[in-house]
């Protein structure tokens, strides 16, 4: 049998450990982001509520790691229900190239939305 | 040669675990569809108070409301069911993993009710 990529015995083991890590991680930021963005009393987030958190380094930071594990958990995810179902070699690397660039992409888009807003000058 | 894995074979749904294993599986991908919107839509953050508190104020209706409510549901479900695998994976969670669905699912759904409260508070 001619082996395709990514199937050795130990593949799979790294991505299953990072699946589990990040989802412990995904558990606490989803709680304090749905508690800070979702859960206040306004509701209907205005525009200045978000931009205001959105000044401090420190959530920032969390953001960008809510982000990028996120990313990470769910794409991860995608592949792995793919693997079991698409056995091809020209699918599952069409398949792996398209997470790639959407991950990219989304995380692009992310990061585009962390920097633009929190360079804003809320006073002017 | 690989054995094709049925998406859904019934012959394995009469075990809790299956419909765990399954459901999490659909939730997930559920959650990386609308991950995936998300960080589309809250780039409007970027176009200024405006078109942001235009584009809430849209999403502030009942309808949208409504699949916030159910959105949090399947959030919660593939969270605590999440816990679950860990659980089952890293410590001996399999002598117990059906008493641990029940109370994981008892749990989630007590936040469920609790964020679904103020949810629907917010509608417009």
């Amino acid at each position: 049998m001619k082996k395709n990529f990514k199937e050795t015995s130990k593949a799979g083991a790294i991505a299953w450990l990072l699946q589990r890590i990040s989802a412990v991680v995904l558990f606490v930021l989803l709680i304090i982001h749905y508690v800070t963005y979702h859960f206040i009393a306004s509701g209907n987030v205005p525009w200045k509520e978000v931009a205001a958190k959105m000044q401090s380094p420190w959530f920032n930071l969390m953001q960008f790691i809510f982000l990028l594990t996120a990313l990470y958990h769910g794409l991860n995810g995608v592949w792995m229900v793919v693997e079991d179902y698409f056995h091809s070699r020209f699918w599952r690397l069409l398949i792996f190239s398209l997470i790639l660039v959407g991950g990219s992409g989304l995380f692009f888009v992310g990061m585009l939305t962390i920097f633009k807003v929190s360079n804003l000058n809320l006073g002017a | 040669m690989y054995k094709r894995t049925k998406f859904f074979d019934p012959n394995y749904y009469k075990f809790i675990g299956s419909w765990a294993w399954i459901l999490h599986r659909l939730s997930g991908l559920a959650l990386i569809f609308y991950l995936s919107l998300h960080i589309w839509v809250i780039n409007s953050l970027t176009y200024g108070p405006d078109k942001f508190n235009e584009v809430m104020t849209f999403l502030a209706s009942p309808l949208f409301k409504i699949l916030e409510v159910g959105l949090w549901g399947v959030i919660l479900f593939h969270a605590f069911n999440g816990v679950r695998v860990v659980i089952v994976d890293f410590f001996k969670g399999s002598l117990f993993h059906k008493k641990l669905f029940f109370v994981l699912i008892a749990i989630a759904f007590v936040m469920w009710a609790w964020g679904s409260y103020i949810i629907l508070s917010h509608i417009r």
